[in-house]
């Protein structure tokens, strides 16, 4: 069985875009999470996977999740250009970002479980 | 004489646009802006966005290059990408779909008189014909009392924006529709009317 093919049809398939939007913010509180960056630093990681995304997206994901006091930012100085804002998780996301890595698992399981 | 460049202040940065780059970029804020009806925080959001469109533009400058070009816009707004609503629904389009929900409006689209009875089935799940046909048994049954109340109705309801690209709205509702709108903007009561998607 050829792998290949497969994916870049899931990639273009509309079914798994809701789930791929979904994800999205999970995914977003586990890169900040795991230590503070900024958003170009964001896209970086999420380019070349399948949850590749633009600023356009970004901006408005990281407002709500600032509104709903998820992550916190702090300007920091930069070498080149203006002062940049470094995302972080609060107390708040932390342990929401807790919470959805224990919902995640126990979905995935429940998934294999089936079908057999 | 002629003008060479306009100069823009992005967020934190300060930079120069010829005439046509300057024009794009303008329509790229307005469109971003109207996007971001509805949403609590726009300000924010539309600081930080000018902030990236600077940041993209002045990587592309090639060195010497001061003015920023149509040439160095285009692919900054491509990758920049439209503004999109967290859960991909547009706050304007949410708005709107919660004032349909939630309030008791009059449905032009469909309707036979006015859109009372479309409305009210709508708002309560119910069959619209079921509904006409309860409606004239009781104008029958009641006489006045029924045309009494579905003119009160008709005054008490506000009409549901259309729906572009809905169902065609025939004759009268439509005309129900626009004497009534004239009449409330003669009184000067609130309608929230023709909003368009």
């Amino acid at each position: 069985m050829c792998k290949v093919p497969a994916l870049q049809i899931m990639a273009t398939e509309p079914k798994l875009a809701p789930i791929r939007k979904g994800l999205l913010e999970f995914l977003v509180l586990k890169i900040v999470g795991a230590k503070s960056v900024y958003v170009p630093d964001i896209l970086r990681q999420l380019a070349g996977t399948e949850f590749a995304t633009q600023e356009g997206t970004l901006y408005p994901l990281l407002s709500k999740l600032r509104r709903e006091d998820l992550v916190q930012y702090e300007w920091k100085e930069s070498d080149a250009g203006p002062p940049r804002k470094y995302y972080r998780l609060t107390d708040t996301g932390r342990a929401q970002l807790h919470a959805l890595n224990e919902y995640w698992t126990l979905i995935n399981r429940t998934i294999a479980n089936f079908g057999h | 004489m002629q003008r060479i460049a306009t100069t823009v202040r992005l967020n934190r940065s300060v930079l120069q646009f010829d005439d046509a780059a300057h024009t794009r970029l303008e329509q790229y804020l307005a469109e971003s802006a109207s996007l971001l009806e509805g949403d609590p925080d726009p300000q924010e959001i539309l600081a930080d966005l000018e902030q990236a469109v600077a940041d993209q533009c002045a990587r592309r400058l090639r060195p010497q290059q001061t003015v920023v070009t149509l040439a160095e816009l285009e692919p900054a707004l491509e990758e920049i990408g439209s503004l999109q609503a967290p859960g991909g629904e547009s706050a304007a389009n949410h708005a709107m779909r919660e004032t349909a929900t939630l309030n008791l409006q009059q449905l032009s689209e469909g309707a036979v008189i006015s859109g009372v009875c479309a409305g009210l089935a709508r708002r309560l799940n119910l069959n619209v014909t079921l509904l006409r046909v309860v409606a004239v048994l009781l104008l029958l049954g009641t006489g006045g009392a029924m045309v009494l109340a579905y003119l009160s109705l008709m005054v008490l309801m506000p009409y549901a924006p259309l729906q572009p690209g809905g169902a065609p709205i025939r004759w009268l509702p439509s005309k129900t529709r626009a004497f009534m709108e004239f009449v409330r903007a003669k009184l000067g009561v609130d309608q929230p009317s023709n909003v368009t998607a």
